[in-house]
């Protein structure tokens, strides 16, 4: 065993003579290349979002900012959906069934001709009006919630004919998504 | 005998007339207070004890708020001022009734302000008989100066007490304002003195109305996103919810403040009449349609219940038993009516009525079926409501370009504005005995 271990270390004590005499004698050659060193990214595709995930990313804010959902307009004194609002609960109901995780408020408002008290009732049936609009068109009840303010909150000030319709609408807020 | 057939003819035709319609109602308390003629009271300068008082604006403010008051109150009438030249200076312990009974006073009233510790004043009231010298009453006030209105209603208070009338001048309003930005509810005098904020949410507040006892508030309050029923509590500050889901609004206690009714949608997206038992919590609902029904108040007896119903086409004026039975309607004239207010005599009801675009509030006579138009052809005029004594009411008109609140007596004279920040809508006098 002893003899064993005096051949493993001198043949250990060879090789190292032997390096450190080689390495004395080796030159490094001049040059003037120069290495390139580059890093080649690895090619990964960062993967598409969904349009489903880009919604979901947007806070409601946002979403409500960018009026897929538009307001329809009554008649004075009325609550029946007009014949030229029927299209925009069409395109705010095909835009409900494509984004199903959607909640909405249906906010009905009035001009402010009427008392204070009439008009809470009023707005409120104006919300359900467009409630109803959109079950037959397939939103199920529960996605939509119906609020009146009544008068309290015009859109806009005026006395005019135009001021006053502007203001007798349904809002549709997102508020779940 | 002919002559005498014709008579009896007529005077049924007058019974049948007047049974007829719907003056039908039983136990209207009605007291007649048009031509009895008013009070003449002489209300010379008050005295003061310390000379700081000389130019204080608290004996100015003292005195004027009592002689606004008891003009107010067409009880009394008082006699001008001026007439009191022609009497010497008066002499607290040697009244020369002669002299007063001269102007044609029938009641003196006398007071002297002193001076007490701090900031305090002390108001010494007596008010005397003129043709016989007697006193009717007397009083010693004392607050702290900030409190010299309150001091002036209590004392117009009492005369109104000795007099056999409502003592309403130390009862408040509340009403809506915006004049912080957002619609909140707000208190008042009934002379639109010592205006003070209530509520502090930062929703929107709505049509309030009083408790008998004046402790509690009921209103609709957009703080949940929605318009729930709340009551609060003035003075622990605490809200309870009375009715959620839909719109719930329009509440008026009873006179006994054991029942509430008002309009809810909760249970079909419509606009219904409830009555709610304050202390069971029971509700009984007392419409079933599709229609609006809304803006209930109750008949000073409790017995019956005026509202607006949309059930003939356009929102009109109806009448109802409080059980919801034997509806009856009130209003023809016009498309438009809203905001039913009984006065607390029961003898009348005033509402608004929307005729070619203009609100103005009207006043119905039940006893007599006679129709009076309290406002013309000044903006928009509406939520009329009574003062105690029914011979006065509030209401909230944009005559001036924005919303105020006014008062106006029943018979459409001595119309005052009340409040001048931001649009102050909604008024609502506390319930008086």
């Amino acid at each position: 065993m002893k003899r064993f271990l005096v051949v493993i270390l001198s043949v250990m004590m060879i090789v190292f003579l032997f390096n450190s005499c080689a390495k004395k004698v080796k030159t490094v050659p001049e040059t003037t290349k120069v290495e390139q060193v580059e890093e080649q990214a690895p090619k990964v595709d960062k993967p598409q979002l969904t349009e489903e995930e880009i919604f979901l990313q947007k806070s409601l804010d946002d979403i409500n900012k960018e009026g897929n959902l538009k307001k329809i307009n009554f008649d004075f004194d009325k609550y029946s959906i007009r014949e030229d609002m029927k299209g925009i609960l069409h395109s705010n109901a095909d835009w409900l069934l494509k984004h199903q995780t959607v909640v909405v408020s249906i906010a009905g408002h009035c001009d402010e001709r009427g008392t204070v008290e009439y008009n809470m009732a009023l707005g409120e049936k104006r919300a359900e009006a467009a409630m109803n609009y959109l079950l037959n068109l397939g939103i199920s009840a529960d996605r939509m919630k119906i609020v009146s303010f009544g008068k309290n909150k015009p859109l806009v000030k005026g006395i005019d004919e135009d001021t006053h319709f502007q203001n007798r609408r349904d809002e549709f807020i997102i508020v779940k998504k | 005998m002919i002559k005498n057939n014709r008579i009896v003819l007529m005077a049924l035709l007058f019974l049948i007339i007047f049974t007829s319609g719907i003056s039908g109602q039983e136990e209207i308390k009605v007291r007649i207070t048009e031509g009895i003629p008013m009070i003449p009271i002489a209300l010379p300068q008050f005295d003061y004890t310390d000379n700081s008082l000389v130019n204080d604006r608290v004996i100015k403010e003292l005195y004027e708020t009592i002689w606004n008051d008891l003009e107010y109150s067409r009880v009394f009438k008082l006699i001008p001022r001026q007439y009191f030249t022609y009497i010497g200076k008066l002499d607290h312990e040697n009244i020369s009734f002669k002299d007063w009974e001269s102007v044609q006073a029938r009641v003196l009233i006398t007071g002297k302000v002193e001076i007490s510790e701090g900031d305090r004043i002390i108001f010494n009231v007596k008010v005397y008989e003129v043709s016989t010298g007697n006193i009717i009453f007397k009083r010693n006030f004392g607050a702290r100066k900030e409190f010299i209105r309150l001091i002036a209603h209590r004392t117009s208070d009492e005369m109104m007490k000795h007099f056999g009338e409502k003592p309403y001048f130390t009862s408040k309003v509340v009403f809506v304002s915006n004049r912080d930005r957002n619609k909140e509810i707000y208190i008042m005098d009934y002379d639109g003195g010592r205006q003070k904020r209530i509520t502090f949410n930062d929703y929107i507040d709505l049509m309030p109305s009083w408790s008998k006892n004046g402790e509690n508030l009921m209103f609709t309050t957009y703080k949940r996103g929605f318009p729930d029923l709340v009551k609060f509590n003035l003075y622990s500050g605490r809200t309870d919810m009375i009715s959620s889901g839909g719109v719930n609004y329009r509440a008026d206690w009873s006179n006994e403040d054991n029942k509430l009714v008002y309009t809810s949608s909760k249970k079909n997206q419509n606009a219904e009449i409830y009555v709610r038992e304050m202390d069971s919590g029971r509700e009984k609902r007392l419409t079933f349609n599709r229609i609006i029904d809304s803006s209930p108040c109750w008949s000073p007896n409790g017995k019956e219940i005026a509202f607006t119903s949309q059930r003939t086409g356009t929102p009109q004026i109806h009448i109802m038993d409080e059980d919801g039975t034997n509806v009856r309607r009130v209003t023809y004239e016009g498309t438009y009516h809203d905001n039913a207010a009984w006065s607390p005599d029961g003898s009348r009801i005033a509402y608004v009525s929307r005729i070619e675009g203009r609100f103005d509030i009207y006043v119905l006579n039940i006893k007599n079926n006679t129709i009076t138009k309290l406002t013309e052809m000044a903006g928009r005029n509406e939520n009329p409501g009574w003062s105690p004594d029914s011979r006065h009411l509030m209401f909230t008109s944009n005559r001036t370009g924005s919303y105020q609140l006014y008062s106006i007596d029943y018979n459409g004279q001595n119309l005052t504005k009340l409040t001048r920040k931001g649009e102050n809508l909604m008024p609502k006098w506390q319930k008086v005995d």
